[in-house]
C-alpha cells in the first residue's frame, strides 16, 4: 500500500500575545474590580451583598452536618448522657479522648469520672460520634480551640458538656438520620 | 485408642474423654458456656451441639463419650442454626448493658453472638426484671438480668471450694442465680466465679468500672503474694498495674488464684513508692543521686569490714526479690565475706487449696543462693541482738517483712544501736524512715527473672510495667554494689545471671530462660530446702 502525507492542525502548545495570558489577566482584573465595585456599593448602601462575615464579632450558623469540635450532651439532670463505655475512645483514629469511668448509685451505674479531648489532636473526622451507642457525644458547630498553651487545648467534661436541647433539633437529628437510628 | 473424625480430621483421642475437650485440643473450635476443663459437665447451655453420624438429633459435644470410628460434623446447615436459636433464647432475656458491663469485650455471648447469632431480635415482650448490682459477698457483686444460668460458679462453690455459697432458685423461666440467704459469696477464691463466668453476671468489685478491658495489655508472671507462686497474668495499662487473672498451669495453680494475691498488686501503684536513693546528711534523709548512694553503701560496707571485721556486718535479704537478683547479692556478700545472712520470711494461714504460709513468692529462691546463715554466720534475730549489743555495725536489709516478724522492743533496740542501716525497698516504711541509706527497689510487676516456688519449681515473671526512667532493678543495684567492692565491671543482665547460678548452684545446673519457659522447670533436687515452711 501506498504511503500518504496527511496534514493534520494542531493547536500551538503555547500562544502568543493575547491568546497567551493577557486574556486571563484582564479576566482576573475583571473579577477582582467586579467584586470590588460589588463590595464598595454594599458598602455606601450599609447593606452588603458579598458574602463576607467581620469573625469574631459576626458568626455563622453552619449546617446540620457541619463538623466541627465533639461535645458531651448533657442531659436535663445536668449530668452527662455518657456511660463511659470507651467506644469513642478505641474508635479515635488520633486517640485524643481519654475516659476513666467511675461508678454511681444512679440508676445508671457508670459515668466518666474523667473525659478529656485533647482538641489539638481532634481532626473533627466523626468517628465517636458515630460510635457511640448512647447518642452521647456529637459533633459542634464550634472549631475555636485556640489557646494560650498546650494544657489550654485539653478539654475536661465540664468544658465539653452543652445540653440536650440545643443539639436535639441540629445535630442529634442529623445523626439519627445519617446513621439510620 | 479410638479413632475419630471431626469436619474430615482424623484424630486419635483417649479411652473416655468427652468430644467437646478433644475438639478443643485438636483446634477445632466448638462453642460452648457451661463446660470448663475443671470443673464437672453439667450440659445447661446446649451452645455444644454438634452433628455425629448415626445419631437422629444433634448431640451435646460436652457430654458426649469419644466412640471409636465416631464422625462429627461441627459446621453443618443444622448445626449452624441450632447455634443461632440458642444464642437467640440465651438473648431473650439478656439486658442491653454492653456499654456498662464490665466483660465487654472479652464476653463469650457477645463473641458467640458476633459469630454464630442473628443480627436483629424478633422479640417484642419487655426483658426479665431482676436484681441487679446485687451485693454478694465483700469482693463480688451480682447482676441477675445478665446471667445466662451457665451454672459454672455454682459447681465452682461445690467442687473447688466446697462452701456452695451460690445456687440457682426457681424452676424453668423463673429460674435466677443467687445466694443463701445470710451466707455471702465471702470465700477466699470468690473472684474467681468472676473468670469463669461467661458473662458480666458475676463481677469483682476490685475491677468493677475501673477500666475497658480492651485496653489492658497482659503480661504472664507469677503472683508474688505467697510461695505457691500461681502462674498469673498482669493487666496493665498506662504504666499501672489494673487487675491479675490467674494463668492455666494444671502442676501449680491449674486455672484458680486466691482473693488475696488478686487483690495485692496495688503497690504497684502506690504513691508512696520510693523513686529516689537518700542518703541520711545531718540527721536528716535527703534525695541523692544514685551513683553515691551506692557509693556511699559500699563504702560504709567496706570500712566496717577492714576496720571491724565481717562478723559486724549482717544482711536480711527480701524473699521478694527474682533468683537472679538473690545471686547477685549472694556475690556481694561473699565479696565482703560476710557470713550473717537470713531471709525475713512472713508466715501467714495456709489453706488445703493454693495458700501457703509463706507470704513470699521467692523464700525458696533466696535460700537456694546461699542466703542463709552457713557456718557460724548468725539467723534473723541473733543478728538483732548483736547489733542491739553493739557488735554488728552495718545492718543491709532488703525489703520490709522484717518489721512484721521480729519483736518491736528488739529491733527498737537494734535500730537505736546500729551504726549504718541501709534498706533496699519498694515503699516508704518506718524502717526506711530509720535508715541512713535508702535504695528503691522494684517490684515484680516492673522486671524480669524467675521464682521458685515451695515445691521447687522455677517460674518466669516478666516485665509488665515501666520503672521511671533511669531508675536501676535490685539486681542491677548489687551488680554497681559488686562493681565497687571488686573494681569489676559486671552488669545485670537476667539471662547472663541465670546462666552464672546453672554453672554455680548444683540444684540450677542447665537453667536457661528457654527452658523455664511458660511453665516453669524443676530443680533437680525437688526436695524441699532446709527451712522452707509447708
Amino acid at each position: 500500500m501506498a504511503t500518504r502525507a496527511v496534514t493534520v492542525s494542531r493547536p500551538r502548545p503555547h500562544g502568543r500575545g493575547w491568546s497567551m495570558g493577557a486574556r486571563a489577566i484582564v479576566h482576573g482584573v475583571w473579577i477582582a474590580q467586579r467584586h470590588f465595585l460589588r463590595n464598595l456599593w454594599g458598602f455606601i448602601r450599609r447593606k452588603p451583598t458579598v458574602f463576607t462575615v467581620s469573625f469574631p464579632e459576626q458568626r455563622l450558623t453552619q449546617p446540620n452536618a457541619f463538623r466541627g469540635m465533639p461535645v458531651l450532651v448533657q442531659m436535663d439532670n445536668g449530668k452527662e448522657r455518657c456511660v463511659a463505655c470507651g467506644l469513642c475512645e478505641w474508635a479515635c483514629p488520633t486517640d485524643c479522648i481519654t475516659i476513666f469511668p467511675a461508678e454511681t448509685a444512679d440508676e445508671i451505674e457508670r459515668f466518666p469520672q474523667v473525659f478529656d479531648i485533647d482538641m489539638s489532636r481532634c481532626m473533627y473526622c466523626g468517628l465517636c460520634e458515630e460510635a457511640c451507642p448512647e447518642e452521647a457525644i456529637v459533633m459542634s458547630q464550634n472549631v475555636e480551640i485556640a489557646a494560650f498553651s498546650r494544657e489550654g487545648t485539653l478539654w475536661h467534661k465540664q468544658d465539653l458538656l452543652v445540653p440536650v436541647d440545643k443539639l436535639t433539633d441540629t445535630r442529634l437529628q442529623h445523626v439519627r438520620r445519617s446513621y439510620d437510628r | 485408642m479410638p479413632t475419630i473424625t471431626i469436619d474430615g480430621q482424623t484424630i486419635e483421642a483417649p479411652n473416655g474423654a468427652m468430644l467437646l475437650p478433644v475438639a478443643l485440643e485438636n483446634g477445632v473450635h466448638i462453642p460452648h458456656y457451661c463446660w470448663h476443663p475443671k470443673l464437672s459437665i453439667d450440659g445447661s447451655c446446649r451452645m455444644c451441639q454438634v452433628e455425629v453420624e448415626g445419631s437422629p438429633k444433634l448431640v451435646i459435644a460436652c457430654n458426649m463419650p469419644i466412640r471409636d470410628g465416631m464422625v462429627v460434623r461441627t459446621n453443618t446447615p443444622a448445626v449452624q442454626n441450632t447455634r443461632r436459636g440458642v444464642m437467640e433464647l440465651l438473648l431473650v432475656n439478656h439486658p442491653l448493658d454492653c456499654p456498662i458491663c464490665d466483660k465487654a469485650g472479652e464476653c463469650l455471648l457477645q463473641d458467640y453472638s458476633y459469630a454464630y447469632g442473628s443480627r436483629h431480635t424478633r422479640t417484642e415482650e419487655p426483658r426479665r426484671k431482676l436484681e441487679k448490682r446485687k451485693d454478694i459477698g465483700p469482693r463480688m457483686v451480682l447482676d441477675q438480668e445478665r446471667c445466662i444460668l451457665c451454672r459454672r460458679c455454682v459447681r465452682f462453690c461445690r467442687e473447688i471450694t466446697g462452701t456452695n455459697e451460690l445456687g440457682v432458685f426457681n424452676l424453668g423461666d423463673h429460674s435466677v442465680l443467687d445466694v443463701m440467704d445470710g451466707a455471702p459469696l465471702a470465700n477466699d477464691y470468690s473472684i474467681n466465679t468472676a473468670d469463669i463466668c461467661p458473662v458480666g453476671a458475676l463481677e469483682s468489685k476490685d475491677f468493677h468500672h475501673k477500666l475497658r478491658v480492651w485496653f489492658l495489655k497482659k503480661t504472664p508472671s507469677v503472683c508474688p503474694s505467697c510461695s505457691n507462686g500461681c502462674n498469673v497474668t498482669v493487666h496493665h495499662y498506662r504504666d499501672r498495674v489494673w487487675r491479675m487473672m490467674p494463668r492455666r498451669n494444671d502442676a501449680v495453680n491449674e486455672t484458680w488464684m486466691c482473693d488475696h494475691g488478686r487483690l495485692n498488686y496495688q503497690f504497684v501503684n502506690s504513691p508512696d513508692r520510693l523513686r529516689q536513693p537518700l542518703l541520711r546528711r545531718n540527721g536528716q534523709l535527703e534525695a541523692c543521686d544514685w551513683e553515691s548512694a551506692v557509693a556511699e553503701a559500699a563504702h560504709r560496707l567496706h570500712h566496717a569490714v577492714r576496720t571491724a571485721g565481717a562478723t559486724t556486718v549482717g544482711a536480711i535479704a527480701s524473699p521478694h526479690l527474682t533468683n537472679e537478683e538473690q545471686f547477685r547479692f549472694a556475690q556481694v556478700l561473699q565479696t565482703l565475706g560476710v557470713a550473717n545472712v537470713d531471709v525475713a520470711v512472713v508466715i501467714g494461714q495456709s489453706d488445703h487449696l493454693l495458700v501457703k504460709a509463706e507470704k513470699a513468692a521467692n523464700a525458696r529462691g533466696a535460700r537456694d543462693m546461699g542466703l542463709r546463715p552457713a557456718g557460724d554466720g548468725l539467723g534473723l534475730s541473733a543478728m538483732l541482738e548483736a547489733a542491739a549489743n553493739g557488735t554488728l555495725q552495718v545492718l543491709y536489709v532488703c525489703g520490709a517483712d522484717l518489721a512484721k516478724l521480729v519483736d518491736p522492743q528488739l529491733l527498737e533496740r537494734a535500730l537505736a544501736q546500729i551504726e549504718c542501716l541501709i534498706v533496699q525497698d519498694t515503699i516508704r516504711s518506718p524502717l526506711a524512715e530509720r535508715a541512713h541509706i535508702v535504695l528503691p527497689s522494684l517490684t515484680f510487676a516492673e522486671k524480669t527473672g524467675t521464682f521458685t516456688n515451695h515445691a521447687g519449681r522455677v517460674q518466669q515473671v516478666h516485665q509488665a510495667v515501666n520503672p521511671p526512667e533511669g531508675q536501676p532493678s535490685d539486681g542491677e543495684i548489687f551488680s554497681r554494689l559488686l562493681n565497687h567492692l571488686s573494681e569489676g565491671h559486671s552488669t545485670f543482665v537476667p539471662e547472663g545471671v541465670l546462666k552464672e547460678i546453672g554453672e554455680a548452684v548444683p540444684a540450677y545446673a542447665g537453667i536457661t530462660f528457654a527452658r523455664v519457659g511458660p511453665m516453669g522447670w524443676m530443680v533437680t533436687d525437688a526436695a524441699p530446702a532446709p527451712g522452707a515452711g509447708a
